[in-house]
C-alpha cells in the first residue's frame, strides 16, 4: 500500500484518485477558499458523499471535506485485518455510561467514502410503520417523513448501487425487484435458510451492496469475505466507489485529510463557512451553505464545538436536543458447532436473513424490530469474540480457534430505543488537533434487553434445528450508531427539519445516521443514503423558489 | 425414399451441429465439472459422451463402411440399417442421466424451487443438449439410408425442424435464465432471448407447414452467426472479472461459460439442414 495518503493529501492539484485503476488519477475541479461555494460538506460517507454527488449534478458547486485518507482500493487494500485498522476512526474519544459502548472497526470509519468503505454492506429498507412508530406502533416518535417517499429514494439508492437482493423479498409492502440478483448462499447462510424453515418463517438471500454481475468499471464480487476491512475488488458499492466518482465527474471537490474543527457563524445569524485542519495548518472555506454528516459521534461534536456567543450551547442546539438520543443497534449473537464445514469466511458476511421479527408484532414483550443474519467473521475478529464474548484464554481460545471452519453464528440487528440520557457530549480532553473530544455516554433499557432475550432464544432455537451443538451466546456486542440530531415537526422537540435544515440556522444542514428520530431493526446505510437524495431533491426545490 | 445427392448435404449440416453441440458440452462440462471438482464420479460422463458424441458425429451423414470420407451418390448403394445408432442412444442417454442428476442437485437444496437454486445449483438444461446432440447425430445417419427412420418415425426436414425446434428453445431458455441473473447488465445479453427464440417460431412455422420461408433462413444463419459472437462477449465478460485474462485459471470458472453459446450454432445447423431437406421436397 502507499503509506502517503495518510500523509499527504491525494486530492490536490486539479486531480483525484481514481479508484478503478491502481496509481490512476482523475481530474477534480478545485475551488480558492476565498470564493464562496455553494455547499461546505463536513464528511463523505453515507450521508455527505451521496449528498455531494447530487448536489453537484444538480449544478451546485460543491467542497467536501473527510479527515481520512483516500484510498484506491485496488491496491491499497490488504487481506489482512491488521494493517487494515487504517480504515477506523480510532481517535481518542471518552465511553461511559452504565453500558459503555465498545468504538471503533464495528461502528466508524475515517476514510473518503466514510464507514461504508468498510461496512458490511447490508442493505435493507425501513418497515413502513418504523417512521410512524409513536403513532402506529406506541413507540418513540415519529418521522416527519412519509414513507411512500422514502420508498421511491430507496429505488433510486438500490438503482445506484446496484443492489445484489432476491426476485421477491418476502417482507413488507411491495417493492421493485433488486437491480442486480442474490448472490449464491454460503454454508453459513444456509444454516440460517435451514433454520428459518424449521422454525416456520421466511428467510432471504440478504440484499447486499456488492456487484454480482459486472457494473462499469467494477468487477463482480470473488466471495473472499475481506468486506467488512475494505474491499479490494471494488465489487463492493461504497460511496467511495459510487457516489464519488459521480461527484467529481458532476465537478465536485473533495479535500482528503481535511479535519473540519468548527463552523464560523456570520453576524445575521448564518454559517459563513468552516475551519478545517489540513497539512499541519488551520484554514478557512467560505461557504453559501454548510452541510454536517460526520457520523452519530463527529456530528454533534462538531456542532457542540462551534458554539458561539450567539449559540453559546453550540449551533441548532436551540432544543438542548444536539448529542441526545444516541441509538446504536443491538448485535448479539448466538453460536454453535457444526459437523459439516462452514467456512464462513467464505463471501461476504451476511448473505442470508430473517427479518420476520421486524414485521411481527404478535408474541413480543417489548417495542421495536430486530432481524438477524447469518456471519462470517474474520480471524481476528473471531478470536476477539471467542476471548472477549465468551472468555476463552490460553490453551482453550487456541483449540477453539483451529475449530473455526466449524463454527456457524446467527447476528441480530436489534431496535434500541431513543433515550435523551444516551448521549455526546464534550470532554475536557483535546485531540492531535487541539480539538475537545467527545465524551460517549451510554445505556440500554428493560426493553432492549427483553428484545435480546427473545432474540437469542429464537436464534438458538434456530441453530439447533440445524444441528449445532455446544451453543454460546455473545452478549455485548453493538453496531451502527445513529440519533444525536434528530429530525422532527418542530424546533421545540428536535434539531433539524424533515429536509435535514437546522430550525435555527437557515443554511446549516444535517446529512448522516444522526437525524433518525428511531432507528428500527435494520441496518441503516441505504436510509442514510435514500435521505441524502430526498435532502438534494429539497435543496434543488428550495433554490429554484429562491428559499435557501 | 431420398434422392442421391438430396439428402447428403443436409445429414451433413445436421450431423455438424451435432457436432458442435458436442463440441460445446464437452468444453463447458469439463470446465463445470472441474470447478465442482468431479466431486461425484458420474461428473466424467458428460465428458466422455460428448467426446464420443464429436467423432462419431464428425464423419456422420456419411456411410463410412463402403466409401470412406464420401457420402454415398447412389441410393441404391446405401446401407439397410444405420450402424451407429447404439453410440447415438448412449450418447442422448448420458444427457438424460445428466437430466436426472441436475434435478436432483435441485431437489436438495435449502429452500428448493427458487430462483437463487435455479442460478446456482447445476443447470437443468445443459445436459439436453447430449440428448439432442445424440438425435440429430442419429437423424443424419439415417439419412444415409435407403428407409430414413429412427424408431416408428421417418426422419426427413420436419423430423429434424422439430429437434432444432426444441433445443433453440431449451437453450434460449436456459440463456434467458443466466442472463436474468446476471441482471442484463450489458444490453447484448438481450440477443441471445431474442433472435432463437424468433429463429425457433420460423422454424416451427416451417416445420407444421412443411414449406421453408426465405425469413427461416435469414433468422437461422443470423442464429448460427450469434453463438461465435456470444463467444467473443463471453470471453469479454470473463476479462471483466478481477485479474482480468491475468487471473484466466479462476475467471474461465466464474466468468461467463465461453463454450456456452456455441451451442446456438449447433442447433441453427440442423435447423438449416432441416430447411434444406424441406425445399428438396423431404419433408
Ligand atoms: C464494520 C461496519 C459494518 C457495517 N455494516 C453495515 C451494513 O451491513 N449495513 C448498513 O446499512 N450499515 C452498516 N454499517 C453502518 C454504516 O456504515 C453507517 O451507518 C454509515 O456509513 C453512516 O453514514 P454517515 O454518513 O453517517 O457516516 P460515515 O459513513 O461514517 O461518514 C462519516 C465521514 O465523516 C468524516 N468526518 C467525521 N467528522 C469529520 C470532521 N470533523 N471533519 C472531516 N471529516 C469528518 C469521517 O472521516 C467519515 O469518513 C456498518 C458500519 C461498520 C463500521
Ligand atoms: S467478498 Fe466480495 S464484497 Fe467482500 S471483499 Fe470480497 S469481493 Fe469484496
Amino acid at each position: 500500500m502507499r503509506a502517503d495518503a495518510l500523509t499527504t493529501p491525494r486530492a490536490a492539484n486539479g486531480r483525484a484518485p481514481d479508484v478503478f485503476e491502481p496509481g490512476g488519477w482523475v481530474p477534480m475541479r478545485e475551488h480558492r477558499e476565498q470564493d464562496e461555494v455553494d455547499f461546505a460538506i463536513v464528511g463523505t460517507g453515507a450521508g455527505g458523499g451521496t449528498l455531494a454527488c447530487k448536489l453537484a449534478e444538480a449544478g451546485f458547486s460543491v467542497v467536501a471535506f473527510d479527515a481520512g485518507a483516500y484510498w484506491r482500493p485496488l491496491e491499497d487494500f490488504a487481506s489482512d485485518e491488521r494493517h487494515q485498522a487504517k480504515l477506523y476512526w480510532t481517535d481518542d474519544r471518552i465511553v461511559d455510561g452504565p453500558d459503555p459502548l465498545k468504538l471503533g472497526s464495528n461502528n466508524s470509519g475515517k476514510s473518503v467514502g466514510g464507514s461504508t468503505v468498510h461496512f458490511a454492506m447490508v442493505s435493507l429498507r425501513f418497515r413502513p410503520e418504523w417512521f410512524k412508530s409513536r403513532t402506529k406502533l406506541g413507540y418513540g416518535v415519529d418521522w416527519p417523513i412519509d414513507w411512500r417517499e422514502m420508498w421511491r429514494y430507496y429505488a433510486e439508492v438500490e438503482e445506484a448501487l446496484k443492489i445484489a437482493g432476491p426476485v421477491r423479498y418476502p417482507w413488507g409492502p411491495k417493492r421493485p425487484r433488486y437491480p442486480y440478483r442474490a448472490h449464491p448462499l454460503n454454508a453459513a447462510a444456509e444454516h440460517l435458510a435451514r433454520g428459518a424453515e424449521a422454525l416456520g418463517t421466511d428467510w432471504a438471500e440478504t440484499p447486499i451492496a456488492t456487484l454480482s454481475a459486472p457494473h462499469g468499471k467494477a468487477h463482480p464480487c470473488v466471495y473472499r469475505g475481506m468486506c467488512v476491512i475494505g474491499c479490494s475488488t471494488n465489487a463492493k458499492q461504497s460511496v467511495l466507489v459510487t457516489w464519488l466518482p459521480r461527484a467529481l465527474a458532476a465537478g465536485a471537490e473533495i479535500r482528503d485529510l481535511a479535519m473540519v474543527g468548527r463552523i464560523e457563524m456570520g453576524p445575521n445569524g448564518r454559517a459563513t463557512g468552516v475551519h478545517y485542519h489540513r497539512e499541519g495548518e488551520w484554514r478557512f472555506q467560505r461557504a453559501k451553505n454548510v452541510v454536517v454528516a460526520g457520523y452519530a459521534i463527529e456530528t454533534p461534536r462538531l456542532l457542540l464545538n462551534s458554539a458561539c456567543s450567539r449559540f453559546p450551547d453550540g449551533l441548532a442546539n436551540r432544543s438542548g436536543l444536539v448529542g441526545r438520543n444516541l441509538m446504536v443497534q443491538l448485535n448479539q449473537a448466538v453460536w454453535g458447532q457444526v459437523d459439516e464445514e462452514i467456512r464462513s469466511y467464505k463471501g461476504p458476511p451476511s448473505l442470508a436473513i430473517n427479518e420476520h421479527w421486524n414485521y411481527a408484532d404478535a408474541g413480543k414483550d417489548y417495542h421495536g424490530g430486530w432481524a438477524y443474519m447469518s456471519q462470517g467473521p474474520l480471524p481476528i475478529s473471531w478470536a476477539r469474540s471467542l476471548s472477549g464474548g465468551r472468555g476463552l484464554w490460553g490453551r482453550a481460545l487456541i483449540d477453539e480457534m483451529a475449530r473455526s471452519n466449524h463454527s456457524v453464528g446467527l447476528k441480530m440487528v436489534g431496535e434500541v430505543l431513543p433515550y435523551a440520557h444516551n448521549r455526546v457530549t464534550l470532554a475536557d480532553e483535546t485531540d492531535q488537533y487541539g480539538l475537545p473530544i467527545p465524551r460517549v455516554t451510554f445505556a440500554i433499557g428493560d426493553n432492549e434487553r427483553r428484545m435480546v432475550a427473545h432474540a437469542l432464544d429464537f436464534m438458538e432455537a434456530s441453530l439447533e434445528a440445524t444441528g449445532a451443538r455446544e451453543r454460546w451466546r455473545e452478549t455485548d456486542d453493538t453496531c451502527h450508531l445513529n440519533g444525536t440530531a434528530r429530525m422532527g415537526f418542530d424546533p421545540e422537540t428536535s434539531v433539524v427539519d424533515a429536509d435535514c435544515r437546522s430550525w435555527d440556522v437557515p443554511n446549516l444542514w444535517i446529512c448522516d445516521g444522526s437525524v433518525f428520530p428511531t432507528v428500527g431493526g435494520a441496518n441503516p446505510s441505504l436510509t442514510i443514503q435514500a435521505l441524502a437524495c430526498r435532502t438534494a431533491d429539497r435543496i434543488k426545490e428550495l433554490s429554484r423558489r429562491g428559499a435557501l | 425414399m431420398l434422392q442421391a445427392d438430396a439428402a447428403t448435404a443436409p445429414a451433413r449440416l445436421i450431423a455438424g451441429g451435432a457436432t458442435i453441440l458436442g463440441a460445446s458440452v464437452l468444453a463447458d462440462s469439463s470446465i463445470e465439472h472441474y470447478r465442482g471438482s468431479f466431486h461425484h464420479p458420474a461428473m466424467a460422463v458428460p465428458i466422455v459422451a460428448a467426446v464420443a458424441a464429436i467423432r462419431v458425429n464428425a464423419a456422420g451423414g456419411r456411410d463410412r463402411s463402403s466409401v470412406p470420407n464420401e457420402p454415398l451418390r447412389d441410393p441404391a448403394q446405401r446401407p439397410e440399417r444405420r450402424p451407429r445408432t447404439p453410440a447415438h442412444a448412449a450418447i442422448a442417454a448420458a444427457g438424460a442421466a445428466g437430466l436426472g442428476f441436475h434435478g436432483w442437485d435441485i431437489a436438495r437444496r435449502v429452500g428448493h424451487l427458487r430462483w437463487s437454486t435455479l442460478f446456482y445449483a447445476a443447470p437443468i438444461g445443459a445436459p439436453a443438449a447430449l440428448i439432442l446432440s445424440g438425435a440429430l447425430g442419429a437423424a443424419a445417419d439415417a439419412l444415409a439410408t435407403r428407409d430414413p427412420r429412427l424408431g416408428p418415425l421417418p426422419v426427413g426436414g420436419r423430423f429434424v425442424g422439430a429437434l432444432a425446434v426444441i433445443g433453440l428453445v431449451g437453450t434460449s431458455a436456459e440463456a434467458a435464465l443466466l442472463h436474468f441473473r446476471g441482471a442484463f447488465h450489458s444490453p447484448w445479453m438481450w440477443l441471445p432471448v431474442t433472435l432463437p427464440p424468433l429463429a425457433a417460431l420460423a422454424l416451427a412455422r416451417d416445420t407444421l407447414s412443411g414449406v421453408p420461408k426465405d425469413t427461416s433462413w435469414a433468422l437461422l444463419g443470423a442464429t448460427a452467426l450469434l453463438g461465435f459472437v456470444g463467444a467473443g462477449f463471453h470471453a469479454r465478460g470473463v476479462a471483466r472479472n478481477m485479474g482480468g485474462w491475468r487471473n484466466w485459471r479462476q475467471n474461465l470458472l466464474v466468468g461467463p461459460p465461453i463454450p456456452a453459446p456455441p451451442a446456438f450454432t449447433g442447433l441453427a445447423l440442423a435447423g438449416l439442414g432441416a430447411l434444406l431437406l424441406m425445399r428438396r421436397g423431404h419433408g
